[in-house]
Order: C-alpha cells, then sequence, then structure tokens
C-alpha cells in the first residue's frame, strides 16, 4: 500500500510539472493558438498545387542527401566499430575503457546541426562538410550503443575464448563480433534511416544536400515549390523505412 | 604408486563479495589430483563447484591460498601462454559461439597456439584445420562440421565443445556440469567418449558432474563438496547412492570445518 500511494504521488507530481512547463510555454494561450490555427490553413492553401517544375532540380539534391547519409553512416560505422571494441570492459581495463568512453561523449553532445555548422567553417560550404557531420554524429550515437552490445555478450562464451589463450582481436573476431553482429547491423539501419532525415535538414547551414533549397524556397516564401519538396523527403523517408524493414525481415532474424 | 600432482590446491579461500562481511563461498579447499586421472566433484547446489573448477583452471583469483597446475602456480591474467594452453576448460553452457560453425568453433581451440592475423582473416593452418576435422570425425559429427552451431541439437554442441578443447592441446581438462543438459544415456556417451579421450592422451580430467552413476561408471575418484569444504573423497567405484546422501546428511549437523578429508587426505570409510 505505501509502495502505491508513493507511486501515486510521484505521477501526480510528474502532471503537475508537465502542466506547469506547458503554461510557461504558451500552451494556454488561446489567442495564439486559434491564430496558429488561421496560419495553418493559409500555408497549406500557399502550398496547392505544388510546383512540380523543380522536379530535376529538387532531384539532384535528394541525391546528394542520400550520399550525405550513406557515405556518413558508413564512415560513422567504421569508426564505431574498432571505438565500440577500445569501450567494452570484458576486453580492456577500466581506465582505458573510461577514456574511450568520455570521449565518445563528448562526440555525443554536439548535435548533427551543430556539426555542420563546424565543418562548413573547417571545409566549406557544401555536401563534404554534411557528410563529416553525419559521420561524427554517428560515431557519438553507434560507438556507445556498440561498446553496450559488445559487452552484453554471454560472458562464459568470452572466457570459454579466453581459456584456450585467444587474444584480444581473436576474442573481437570470432567472439564478440559474431555474438553481436545482428544488433550491430540492425542500429547501422536504424542509424541510416535517422541520417536520411537529418541530411535533409544540414543544408540548412550550407552543408549540402535538399535542405539549401528548402530554406531558400521558405525565405522567399515560395511555398508551393517548399511542397514539392516535402513530399520528396516523404517519399524518400518512407521508402528508406520499407526497405530497411525488409532488410531486416530479410537478413536479421531475431533470435 | 602414484605419479606426480597435475593440479594442487593448498588451503583456498574465496568469496564473490569483499571479504570478511560476505560469506566464504569455498573455505579451505585443498586437493591434489595425479597426473592422468579423471576425478568428479559432487555436490549440492551452491556448494562452490563450479567456482572451484574456475580458480583450478585460472579463471577467479582466490582470496587466499595457491593453485598450482602442471606445478606452475596459477594467477588470474599472470598465467604465460604455454601453461594456458595446455589447460582446457570447458563451461557449463559450453561457451560456443552460436554465430560460427561447428569447425570454426573447434578451431578456436588453436586460438592460442595462432597468434597472428591470419586466424582472423579466417585462414588457420592446413594441419589444424585437418586435426579439427579428425576430431569431429572421431566423435562422428563430421557431417555437421558446416552447420552453424545454433542450428545443432544438445549433444552435438557438447561434442564440438570437446573437440574444441582437444584441439587445444591441453594436459589439464576442466569442465563444468557439462552434460547436465541432457539425458542418463546420451551424458554416459559423451563422458566415455571423453574419458576415451583423456586416457589415450594422459590428460587430467576434472569435472563437476551430478549424476551418480555416471561418476562411479566413468570416474577414478570423486569429492564432495559441501557448503564450500571437501567432506568426503573416495573411490569412483565405492560410490554409492546412499553413501552420498549419508555424507550430505552427516555433514549438515555438523561444522563444515570439522569435514573429514578437508585438507585433501584420503579417507576410506
Amino acid at each position: 500500500m505505501k509502495a502505491l500511494r508513493r507511486e501515486s504521488i510521484v505521477y501526480g507530481a510528474l502532471l503537475l510539472l508537465l502542466a506547469l512547463v506547458l503554461g510557461q510555454l504558451g500552451f494556454f494561450d488561446p489567442t495564439r493558438l486559434s491564430r496558429g490555427v488561421v496560419n495553418l490553413i493559409t500555408f497549406s492553401k500557399d502550398m496547392i498545387p505544388p510546383d512540380v517544375t523543380i522536379l530535376p532540380l529538387a532531384g539532384r539534391a535528394l541525391f546528394e542527401t542520400v550520399q550525405m547519409a550513406f557515405a556518413g553512416t558508413f564512415l560513422g560505422f567504421l569508426l564505431s566499430l574498432p571505438l565500440g571494441i577500445l569501450g567494452t570492459r570484458t576486453l580492456f581495463p577500466p581506465p582505458f575503457v573510461l577514456t574511450v568512453r568520455v570521449i565518445v561523449g563528448v562526440i555525443r553532445t554536439i548535435p548533427s546541426l551543430l556539426w555542420a555548422v563546424l565543418f562548413v567553417i573547417v571545409v566549406g560550404l557544401g555536401p563534404l562538410a554534411g557528410t563529416l557531420a553525419l559521420a561524427f554524429y554517428t560515431v557519438g550515437y553507434l560507438a556507445k550503443l556498440y561498446a553496450e552490445f559488445f559487452e552484453g555478450v554471454d560472458p562464459e562464451i568470452v572466457e570459454a575464448a579466453k581459456g584456450v589463450g585467444a587474444n584480444r582481436l581473436h576474442l573481437a573476431r570470432f567472439v564478440i563480433w559474431p555474438e553481436s553482429a545482428n544488433s550491430v547491423l540492425s542500429q547501422l539501419l536504424f542509424m541510416f534511416e535517422y541520417n536520411i532525415r537529418a541530411s535533409a535538414i544540414l543544408g540548412f547551414v550550407g552543408a549540402g544536400g535538399i535542405g539549401f533549397y528548402m530554406q531558400a524556397y521558405l525565405n522567399t516564401l515560395s511555398y508551393q515549390r517548399l511542397a514539392t519538396l516535402l513530399m520528396m523527403i516523404f517519399a524518400l523517408v518512407l521508402a528508406m523505412d520499407l526497405l530497411s524493414t525488409w532488410i531486416r525481415k530479410r537478413y536479421l532474424p531475431t533470435t | 604408486m602414484r605419479s606426480p600432482a597435475a593440479v594442487r590446491a593448498h588451503d583456498v579461500w574465496f568469496t564473490y563479495g569483499s571479504p570478511p562481511s560476505a560469506g566464504w563461498v569455498l573455505r579451505g579447499i585443498s586437493l591434489e589430483v595425479p597426473q592422468g586421472c579423471f576425478w568428479a566433484i559432487l555436490g549440492p547446489s551452491g556448494a562452490g563447484k563450479t567456482t572451484l573448477v574456475k580458480i583450478l583452471a585460472g579463471l577467479l583469483t582466490p582470496h587466499r591460498g595457491e593453485v598450482e597446475v602442471l606445478g606452475l602456480p596459477i594467477e588470474q591474467g599472470r598465467i604465460p601462454q604455454h601453461l594456458r594452453q595446455k589447460i582446457g576448460y570447458i563451461p557449463q553452457q559450453l561457451g560456443l559461439v552460436r554465430g560460427l560453425t561447428a569447425l570454426e568453433n573447434v578451431l578456436l581451440g588453436s586460438l592460442g597456439r595462432n597468434t597472428g592475423l591470419l586466424p582472423v582473416l579466417g585462414l588457420f593452418p592446413k594441419a589444424d584445420v585437418k586435426r579439427a576435422m579428425e576430431y569431429l570425425e572421431l566423435l562422428g559429427i563430421a557431417h555437421k562440421a558446416h552447420e552453424k552451431v545454433f542450428r545443432l541439437s544438445g549433444g552435438e554442441r557438447q561434442r564440438v565443445a570437446i573437440a574444441r578443447t582437444l584441439l587445444q592441446g591441453p594436459k589439464v581438462i576442466f569442465a563444468d556440469e557439462f552434460v547436465s543438459d541432457l539425458d542418463l544415456l546420451r551424458a554416459g556417451q559423451i563422458i566415455e567418449t571423453m574419458r576415451h579421450f583423456v586416457k589415450r592422451d594422459g590428460i587430467t580430467f576434472l569435472l563437476n558432474l551430478h549424476e551418480i552413476q555416471l561418476v562411479q561408471e566413468f570416474a577414478d575418484e570423486f569429492l564432495i563438496l559441501k557448503e564450500g569444504t571437501i567432506v568426503y573423497q573416495g573411490e569412483a567405484r565405492s560410490l554409492t547412492m546412499s553413501l552420498f546422501q549419508e555424507v550430505l546428511e552427516y555433514h549438515g549437523e555438523s561444522s563444515p570445518s570439522c569435514a573429514v578429508g578437508a585438507l585433501g587426505n584420503r579417507v576410506d570409510l
């Protein structure tokens, strides 16, 4: 009974907190909300009909977006594997693992858009900056997850291999990798889906891809053109999700 | 008349917590296993059998006491590679890599010798591949060599684990109840096969085993472990169910520190 009462107090407090925060953010301001609805209707009307004359241009930009996502995810993945291994406590001593994890943690604190701004400064405008941004963001995310997967491998299997005198490279290749490959690849697909979405907005800061045109059309109020872009992105994301679902079903059985 | 000891433990104490607040899992274990002998360790669950085997195999470090294998001291993390290779270890769940084939799992046994980059690329010395196949043949599962382990049955997996340990070329094998998932008949077949190999190659074999019939039939000597102490030691032929129960009951009422055979001396009742 005591535990139950404590639980309901916690839930109540959480709801109260939510209400307070929503109030501060303007959710209980009826005039703003009703004005918002009117704006939304106008905006939607302005988008119809979508301007399809920009399709060739937008197609090229979209292709660049996919290229950035592919290259960025792949590069990040290639870096995440060794970093994940180095961050695995079953293989390396704690101080070493901690250092690796702190580095990965620092990389993870920076969102992909901020990486894009940084790389635009470093390597200039264009898709190179966007690709590097996605690669770094991917490392921060995947390296941490992979280290956790690798650590989750049944310790008995690791012990048995250590028992025959296998070194760390062997352990990584013959025990850690085959035991966690499914989850590793599954997360890689997830990351690719995420990076497709993320790379669509990197162009906002000049880091290549379709985002550049989105921002241009937004600034010039060309909502009919913007509508075309949005529909293309929607189609792409949907296609990628379907593709990765299919790959998962076909090649990554959950056993 | 005995050959020199292959495994020697002296006054081994162990706890998973921090002593002395946590209870001791092992309390002053001493034993001496002669070379080429097959010893079985019996005891109720929680008696410390797994812990003892892991300590002897050098996978855990005791808090007090010494362990020697083949005349060399064992300490976790500080086992010279040439000794590491001479110690085989089969864990309770076998420790096979499910996503690799039977043959690949057997070849893992040779990693102590093949330390270079070639094995990482999947290239093992021809001689090792040949021997691995021979062991699979002798164990009757050569036709499953290229099957992934997760497709194999329990008994087939046991054979893969045995082949892996044999390919390692050990002088001592420690095994932790690795047949307990099988029915008695199959478990008997596995132990018999194992006995054949260890006797042929003069390997010392220490095994945690539940089944009294199997101990009686295949082992040379047995120990009974209870609450972290050796309470009885005897010739395997002399083991019966009633003896086992008597020993456990007798020691249920007395303090473990007064146990017979706690210092590894043979006690014939």
